[in-house]
């Protein structure tokens, strides 16, 4: 009986692990933990991060910050809330770093376990910002912190320039899980 | 009154066209949006950080300005110091006038020139207590520019380069767009997107 449930349980990680490679936009899963690895992307991993797979109905969150950004820092931990709450719910969480690559296995991780962060984190390493800036939104200059958020068609229905306002973020999250049920 | 009731009612189409371009604006946080390339900017007055009024018209250069919204506490626009002085440098002695703009509510005049006196920032910085002049001109970040022509019109909206790290420019937008204006030639990029710090608002 015990090996059947072992068996089982890795069978269903082993799902899980090949999931979250399979698939970017996928957020790391329910218990996800700390994570000690941040990936960078280029514009391309960028691209893919927000393509929408037309089967995945869920909504994607895609929030940009460093840690070099006061407000980013600020409002991490309402950001960290919505992952737990709304992960089990259906939501995709992305979280792109913008710090300097030179930071991505220290300022970064090091925030990311103070703050007990659980969403999907990468690091974008682009010479030139622009063509990142305007693949995300046209009307969007570069401040920071930025949130978009994405239904699951891949159009943006919530964006918000500086610090989030947690209430105005997670009703548009909760239209967009309730309308992907 | 039916007299004028077609101009008031083509009067209230450009109000209403107007607003929905701004309300269109930028973003969902109800800051103006930007005025296009071409458009005049109006004169302004702010004071400096010992509390010392100018006008945009007595800063201005005779071949053209530059107004950049800095910070001091933002590591983008602090990487951007050295870039900011050498450029006021060069372009004072083409006739092109470089000013600071601190609109940050966090960042009070004091410490902006105690900032100022520490980086070596030698060009003139003005004081946006409220982000009167941010919300005009639909600032958002530090550091963004606006630079104008000789006549006071907005020629070039955005960063100043390509990258925070000076060894990894590849595009000098500013730079370029000012040697055209000072060459006569059309700016051919006129606006450049960058991470930045969002202003702070009061």
């Amino acid at each position: 009986m015990h090996s059947r449930l072992i068996a089982l349980l890795l069978g269903v990680a082993a799902v899980c692990t090949v999931a979250g490679f399979s698939s970017p936009a996928q957020s790391n899963g329910a218990g996800a933990s700390v994570p000690d690895d941040v990936r960078q992307i280029d514009l391309e991993g960028l691209k893919k991060l927000l393509h929408r797979d037309p089967k995945d109905t869920r909504p994607l969150l895609v929030n940009f910050w460093a840690t070099w950004c006061d407000p980013c820092r600020d409002e991490f931990p309402d950001l960290v809330k919505v992952d737990e709450d709304y992960r089990g719910k259906g939501l995709n969480f992305v979280a792109v770093s913008l710090d300097e690559v030179t930071d991505i296995k220290s300022a970064v991780p090091k925030f990311l376990k103070e703050m007990k962060a659980t969403m999907r984190v990468v690091l974008l390493n682009v010479n030139d910002p622009e063509p990142a800036i305007k693949l995300i939104d046209a009307t969007w200059d570069g401040q920071l912190p930025a949130t978009f958020l994405y239904d699951k068609e891949g159009k943006v229905v919530f964006r918000h320039f500086g610090r989030i306002k947690p209430d105005e973020l997670r009703a548009a999250i909760d239209k967009e899980v309730m309308s992907a049920k | 009154m039916k007299k004028y009731g077609l101009p008031i009612f083509l009067a209230s189409l450009v109000v209403i066209g107007f607003a929905a371009v701004a309300g269109s604006g930028r973003n969902s946080n109800d800051l103006p949006a930007p005025p296009a390339i071409g458009t005049m900017i109006d004169d302004f007055k702010l004071p400096d950080v010992d509390g010392k009024e100018h006008s945009l018209n007595s800063l201005k250069g005779k071949s053209g300005t530059v107004l950049i919204f800095i910070a001091t506490k933002c590591p983008v626009s602090n990487a951007y110091n050295e870039r900011m002085e050498k450029l006021a440098q060069e372009y004072r002695a083409k006739g092109i006038n470089v000013i600071g703009i601190n609109s940050n509510v966090t960042e009070p005049a004091a410490e902006v020139k105690s900032h100022a006196a520490e980086k070596h920032l030698t060009f003139t910085i003005l004081k946006d207590d409220g982000n009167k002049i941010a919300d005009r001109l639909g600032a958002t970040r530090t550091p963004e520019v606006y630079a104008l022509d000789a006549s006071g019109k907005l020629v070039y909206h955005g960063r100043i380069d390509n990258s925070q790290n000076p060894a990894n420019i590849s595009s000098n937008d500013l730079r370029e767009a000012l040697d055209s204006l000072l060459a006569g030639k059309p700016i051919q990029k006129t606006t450049g997107a960058a991470f930045g710090c969002t202003i702070k608002r009061a």
